[in-house]
């Protein structure tokens, strides 16, 4: 028999490695499962809060309106994409009862409700008269976050104002030529109106050509086709989470192969210190990226997500954060004594880490203390980097000092990580 | 083939094994006896270079074992005193793995599996997972692991703690086999008997230091005939002891504490005498025992305790 090679054996510590996850539910459910299921939860919960997904924002439109102005107003609304109007339940039209009812029954969560009097308070003719004022009632389900109904009303207070001015337009000229001239004749006022009209035209009464236009566009260098939706937003999150729980894996696989006095038969066998430590990394890198082409391919199959235009950059930086996480779990194998001391660390760290790195909730919500103390855990800079790929459109180049940093983190993991291993 | 010379080891300022020598033949089944906590598992853990000796030399056919432990593992087989498998993997996939771990492959892999399980006789179960097997299954599963790549040297600690009869009989029988097939064996156990059924020679430890090393049959020899142990009021054991010399057929007669021990030719004749004897001393005799001369009555009669208590 000749010596074994090291590269041989290598392979054996592998494939036992993989044979022994494969066997055993708990892993895979942990590891493929968990951050699948966290996508799909997550992403229909909060897909309303992302917009631009497949789920617009719904809205319950009861017009009691007796003019044309509500019915103006709602068309504008119509213009913009992410907003769903319904008119109508079960094809009758909604009142505003049937539209509270079907708010307190959890149906729906907003409804604008335009009063009677919504046209005739916008119609009225300047002057000293008194105001007639209507009012717009939106109910929304005191569970929405203000961060979600404000920019809704506000919205809508812009539609409404635009319209109200330019119903008052036409008011306002009658008023001002009979304030100054009530003498002319009456033709002489039709022609002038006309003219004050087309001269404000495009302009004031913003009918076309408006002095002042918004326009969506992204920061320069980034070169988007669409705003992300709330699966690329958690797609990224929740894979990133679920790599790091190979730390649980890694780390309770070396405790095992303590107590159960494995790696003293493999001490005793012919083989380096160092093929068992890249014989125990290897499997569960191989884990890691199993899990990455696994949710990637299944969000694309499922939810048709798109992966930017760097194919090297995406693969740049699931290799990154695939050694960051596999250096990690050497790192707590080697702190960890105890199989029980293991559970409480991991379960804390990974989800402090991910919590931290924004995996759950998007770090641009964060006060800026707890965003500069994100970027001291590798969650941050994976998603950061998965992101910029993902929602920003940026290429390798562009992700590669991210990349650099997640490499220097998971050298600094295998350094300690090996440096305080214990093999007994 | 195993030398070990002045062999200490410490942990902290306690030596669990303290100044130890002994060597063993090529060929030899040699036998490392004593109480728990003696020192047993620590001694073959330093050969099986799993451990660092504080102190003194220990090689295997001429190789130190901690200057040249590369040299050494491949001749070296281990079976540990607690089972080290893979539960969740077949009995098949563990002795291929540690198989590969040693060079195999291919054809001569599997071969050598198919063997090893025919001769634990676990081929009918080669496919299921090690944790749906008995106590005895997976001992002996854990010995042809420690046996996969043919070696030179066998270390077996404890084979045959909590093992059932069929089993342990299998496990001496399969010892027997590989003695015959020339292979140089230290067993560790605490179980007199199967020391002096497999053993060419033994050596009885306890606290980490070697008592009597030599074949059974001359430890054995050590107490003639029998041994006799009276336990008396200690202020009679001096006089006891001394008149017990001239006793018929005593070779040796000794104290320990409050015991007089008594080796003899022929029990049935000195015994009559001595209790004359004691009778005479006005000494009340507090206990008495006969014992047959076997392994464990010599180390009871070397350390004053019984090995299972
Ligand atoms: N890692 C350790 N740290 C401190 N003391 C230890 C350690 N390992 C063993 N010992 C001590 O060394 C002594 C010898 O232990 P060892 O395991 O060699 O005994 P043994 O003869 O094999 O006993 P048993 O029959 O119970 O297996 C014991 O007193 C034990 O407590
Ligand atoms: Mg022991």
């Amino acid at each position: 028999m000749k010596g074994p090679s090291m590269l041989n054996q290598i392979c054996a510590l592998t494939i036992k490695d993989l044979r022994i996850f494969v066997k055993d539910p708990a892993a895979l459910i942990l590891t493929f499962l968990q951050p699948l299921m966290f996508i799909l939860i997550m992403s229909y919960a909060l897909s309303g809060l992302y917009g631009g997904g497949d789920r617009p924002i719904r809205f319950l439109i009861v017009n009691q309106d007796q003019g044309r102005q509500a019915a103006a107003v709602i068309k504008d609304m119509q213009t913009i994409k992410s907003f769903a109007l319904e008119t109508t339940w079960k094809d009758a039209p909604l009142s505003r009862q049937s539209a509270e009812r079907l708010i307190i029954e959890g149906k729906r969560n907003l409804a604008v409700i335009f009063p009677a009097d919504f046209s005739a308070a916008l119609e009225q003719g300047p002057g000293m008269q008194e105001r007639r004022t209507a009012k717009v009632i939106v109910i929304a389900d005191p569970a929405l976050s203000s961060q979600f109904v404000d920019p809704i009303m506000g919205t809508l207070n812009g539609f409404i104002e635009r319209r109200s001015f330019m119903a008052m337009v036409p008011k306002g000229i009658d008023y001002l030529y009979e304030a100054s001239s009530p003498v002319k004749p009456r033709n002489d006022r039709d022609a002038f109106k006309a003219q004050a009209e087309r001269a404000m035209e495009g302009g004031l009464s913003g009918k076309e050509n408006k002095p002042v236009t918004l326009e969506q566009v992204s920061p320069p260098g980034m070169h988007v086709e669409k705003r992300p939706n709330a699966f690329q937003q958690n797609v990224p999150g929740y894979t990133i989470y679920g790599i790091f729980w190979i730390v649980s894996l890694l780390a309770g696989s070396v405790l095992r192969e303590k107590r159960e006095g494995t790696f003293r038969r493999l001490l005793i066998a012919p083989m380096g210190r160092a093929v068992m430590l890249i014989g125990k990394l290897l499997p569960f890198y191989m884990i890691n990226l199993m899990q990455l082409i696994f949710i990637f391919a299944l969000s694309k199959l499922l939810f048709g997500m798109t992966f930017g235009h760097s194919v090297a950059g995406v693969v740049a930086v699931s290799l990154a954060v695939s050694a960051c996480a596999t250096g990690l779990g050497i790192f707590v194998a080697a702190v960890a004594r105890t199989e029980a001391q293991l559970g409480g660390l991991t379960v804390l760290l990974l989800l402090g880490l991910s919590a931290l790195g924004g995996c759950f909730v998007p770090r641009f919500v964060m006060p800026s203390w707890l965003k500069a103390v994100g970027l001291a855990t590798p969650h941050a800079w994976a998603l950061d980097a998965y992101q910029d790929l993902l929602v920003r459109g940026y290429g390798f180049a562009e992700v590669l000092p991210k990349v650099g940093v997640l490499a220097a983190f998971a050298v600094l993991f295998f350094v300690i990580g090996v440096w305080r291993f214990r093999f007994e | 083939m195993i030398d070990v010379r002045g062999l200490i080891k410490r942990y902290g300022s306690n030596a669990v094994v303290n100044n130890i020598s002994f060597s063993v033949a090529e060929g030899e089944i040699f036998g490392l006896l004593g109480p728990n906590g003696a020192g047993k598992t620590t001694v073959i853990s330093i050969l099986a270079t799993l451990l660092h000796p504080d102190g003194g030399a220990v090689s295997i056919s001429g190789y130190d074992v901690t200057r040249q432990a590369n040299r050494v593992k491949p001749m070296i087989g281990f079976v540990p005193q607690d089972l080290a498998l893979y539960p969740t993997l077949s009995a098949f996939d563990n002795l291929s793995f540690f198989a590969r771990i040693y060079g195999f492959k291919g054809k001569a892999l599997s071969d050598k599996v198919e063997s090893s399980l025919d001769m634990v006789d676990l081929r009918n179960r080669a496919h299921d997972a090690v944790q749906t097997f008995s106590g005895g299954m997976k001992r002996r599963l854990n010995i042809a692991a420690g046996l996969i790549h043919d070696p030179r040297v066998l270390f077996l600690d404890e084979p045959t703690v909590a093992v059932d009869p069929q089993s342990r009989n299998f496990i001496f029988e399969h010892v027997e086999k590989l003695k015959r097939a020339g292979m140089t064996i230290l067993y560790t156990t605490h179980y007199m008997e199967e020391a002096e059924r497999l053993c060419d020679r033994v050596a009885i430890m306890d606290h980490g230091e070697i008592l009597a090393l030599d074949t059974p049959k001359k430890l054995i020899g050590l107490l003639a005939s029998g041994l006799i142990r009276v336990k008396l009021p200690s202020d009679k054991v001096p006089v006891v002891a001394a008149g017990a010399r001239d006793l018929p057929h005593v070779r040796e007669a000794s104290s320990q504490d409050d015991v007089v021990k008594i080796v003899t030719d022929d029990p049935l004749s000195t015994l009559p005498a001595l209790i004359r004897l004691c009778d005479a001393r006005s000494a009340a005799m507090l206990s008495l025992e006969m014992l047959e001369p076997n392994l464990e009555t010599v180390f009871l009669h070397l350390t004053g305790k019984r090995l299972r208590e």
